[in-house]
């Protein structure tokens, strides 16, 4: 996480951004923290504590003992007073502000999301109040297009907050099965449009992730699980463990964005213009159906046995094209 | 003293001054600037006013006699402010989780810090509190093409297409849209002479603003340029008409654009009639379900997915 590069020793203008951002809303908050502003502020305690011994001796002219800014920091408190000149924050740049707007209206159109309708209204506040200067006319030319919403969304977060198994049915695209299971369902998240629980499925024993629009129905169980601290936001889709297949790829240019889309491990790109890639996995079967849709654009170079899968895949299919199709 | 007490001290006095202050005045009240011999001191006081000027703090030069002899400096409170928004504590958490989405730019994370201080009764949470939407890898393209949107200014780069082909693209940016986790920006495609969408991620290149653009025909909403179906870019011209197993079929036809779903066949299997544009991406997306689909028609689409397994049975 960028969190902790950023715990370098800072310069003196990043100090200063920092401070220009955090000594407003000490002044606003007194009493705060330090543990509190630290995370709020992304800073370290010990430099935290540092930029404010800093601005014990800052202040106005002639920096007489009534001109400097009093920074009060007791039983892990901080108080400023004598700084009303900080008492608001240096304007968003215009990237600031952009940013910002960009993040929160690609994060509002997640459907199903809780914080939605207050993203939206804070996201109107900042266009107005922000003015022309920032994010003139930005309403109409920056859209969103929903996402498939989940229809148990609000059955697996509650699930998740209560502690209670869920039994599901999920169409596994794995598989093109729809199975049902047993899962303590811990996380709930969102990542690139997609809802996901991250869960402990009771039927393999084993942590597995869950698409919630690929859920069709969910049951109440009536049992309790203990949670398992699982990883939910942030984390990757994927994960890697030492009994992943190592698939190799050969694709050509129409077929590379396979390599955008899944979690690639290595990339070479050949002079033809196709790439070569190496996608860590723990099932084949996916990997099996995505190849199949790919035809001759992609082509197995390890292992020999996904080559069979594919090869027994099709065959199973084209049964179905054998003459007449039915009806 | 530090560098950083200096650069407090004069951005406290320059902010509170009424009046513009000359150098020499600055001197006579900053001890930071006064101990030095007064060349080296401008000096210091020069590169000063350029680092703050860096971090975007509004540095004015201003004439302080009619004469215009002598020039002062002052930070007007107007320019450097934030203004005053009502956020309510609902509000800028979410503001707040937002920018901390996962991703390597931290420019909204910056933003959104210089709002905290308004926030009543410190509502504010972390980053656990809410399900996280990983933003699409655009990152400070993202930001360059919304600049050159909000300006009005034709932008050049470099593009790879998902099928791989990469090209130098000019084009006007007339709106950007967020779908399923990517964002695009659509726009008058020089080149083309016709309004194309491009992913952000599959940008090959920095952004560069070339002159000013064109604005959009009255009217114009960008969403309606962006491919909606599984199967493709373009106008969908024809149905294809498709049957899926039990298990797989309400997953496959959950959602799709424009699909008409026929009532199921004894057997169960499901039959439904969806748009499409072009024939490859249609055939991929029904084989991607193996032998839980089947393309029933029209007739040549239906020999092109046997074409594609027959090639696929026997190894390649």
């Amino acid at each position: 996480m960028a969190a902790t590069e950023r715990r370098r020793p800072a310069k003196a203008a990043e100090r200063l951004r920092r401070l220009l951002v955090m000594v407003p809303y000490l002044v606003r908050h007194p009493g705060t923290k330090i543990s509190e502003a630290s995370r709020l502020f992304d800073v370290s305690e010990e430099e935290l504590v540092e930029d404010l011994q800093l601005l014990f001796v800052s202040g106005l002219p002639p920096y007489g003992p009534g001109d400097l800014i009093e920074v009060d920091l007791e039983d892990g408190r901080i108080t400023i007073t004598m700084a009303d000149y900080f008492a608001r924050p240096l304007r968003l740049t215009r990237n600031e502000a952009i940013a910002l707007y960009l993040r929160g209206t690609s994060l509002a159109a997640t459907p199903g999301l809780r914080e939605s309708r207050a993203l939206s209204s804070a996201l109107d506040k900042l266009r107005e109040g922000l003015g022309p200067e920032s994010l003139e006319d930005v309403a109409g030319r920056i859209e969103t297009i929903s996402g498939r919403g989940a229809e148990v969304l609000d059955r697996v977060r509650a699930a998740a907050a209560a502690g209670e198994r869920l039994e599901i049915d999920y169409f596994a695209a794995s598989s093109g099965q729809t199975t049902t299971r047993r899962i303590a369902a811990e996380e709930v998240f969102s990542s690139m449009g997609n809802w996901y629980v991250a869960a402990w499925d009771m039927s393999v024993d084993d942590e597995r992730l869950f698409r919630l629009d690929r859920i069709k129905a969910v049951r109440a169980t009536g049992e309790r699980f203990e949670r398992r601290g699982l990883a939910g936001a942030g984390r990757p889709l994927y994960t890697a463990s030492h009994d992943d297949v190592e698939v190799r790829l050969r694709l050509a240019p129409e077929a590379r964005w396979v390599s955008e889309y899944y979690e690639v491990t290595e990339e070479s790109e050949r002079p033809d213009g196709s790439l070569e890639v190496a996608l860590p996995t723990k099932r084949l079967e996916w990997v099996a159906r995505l190849l199949l849709s790919l035809g001759t654009s992609a082509e197995v170079l390890a292992p020999p046995e996904l080559r069979d899968r594919v090869s027994e895949l099709a065959g199973r299919a084209l049964e179905r094209y054998r003459g007449a199709p039915p009806g | 003293m530090q560098p950083l007490e200096r650069l407090i001290n004069l951005v406290a006095l320059l902010l509170e001054t009424r009046r513009p202050l000359t150098f020499d005045q600055i001197r006579e009240k900053l001890p930071a600037y006064g101990h030095e011999d007064p060349a080296s001191a401008k000096r210091m006081f020069e590169r000063d006013k350029d680092l703050l000027r860096d971090n975007g703090i509004p540095v004015e030069v201003v004439s302080t006699d009619p004469w215009e002899v002598e020039s002062g400096y002052i930070i007007p409170k107007d320019r450097y402010y934030v203004p005053e928004i009502a956020f309510t504590g609902e509000e800028l958490s979410a503001l707040f989780v937002a920018a901390l989405s996962p991703g390597e730019d931290t420019t909204a994370e910056q933003g959104v810090r210089k709002l905290l201080y308004g926030a009543q009764g410190g509502v504010l949470v972390g980053r656990s509190i809410a399900p996280v939407a990983a933003p699409d890898a655009a990152g400070g393209r993202l930001t360059a093409v919304a600049e050159a949107l909000l300006r009005r200014r034709r932008i050049r780069f470099r593009y790879r297409t998902s099928r791989g082909a990469i090209s130098d693209r000019d084009i006007d940016p007339w709106g950007l849209v967020w779908r399923a986790g990517h964002w695009y920006v659509v726009g008058l495609d020089h080149d083309r002479t016709e309004v194309r969408s491009f992913r952000l991620s599959r940008l090959a290149s920095e952004v560069e603003e070339v002159r000013n653009g064109s604005e959009p025909p009255k009217g114009f909403r960008a969403s309606d340029h962006i491919q909606t179906g599984p199967w493709g870019p373009g106008e969908p011209a024809e149905r294809a008409h498709i049957a899926f197993s039990p298990n797989a079929a309400w997953w496959a036809l959950a959602g799709v654009p424009g699909v008409e779903v026929k009532p199921s066949r004894p057997d169960g299997w499901m039959e439904a009639t969806v748009p499409y544009a072009e024939a490859d991406g249609l055939v991929g997306w029904v084989l991607r379900f193996g032998p839980d689909a089947e393309v029933l028609g029209p007739q040549q689409l239906r020999e092109e997915a046997t074409r594609r397994l027959e090639e696929l049975v026997g190894g390649h």
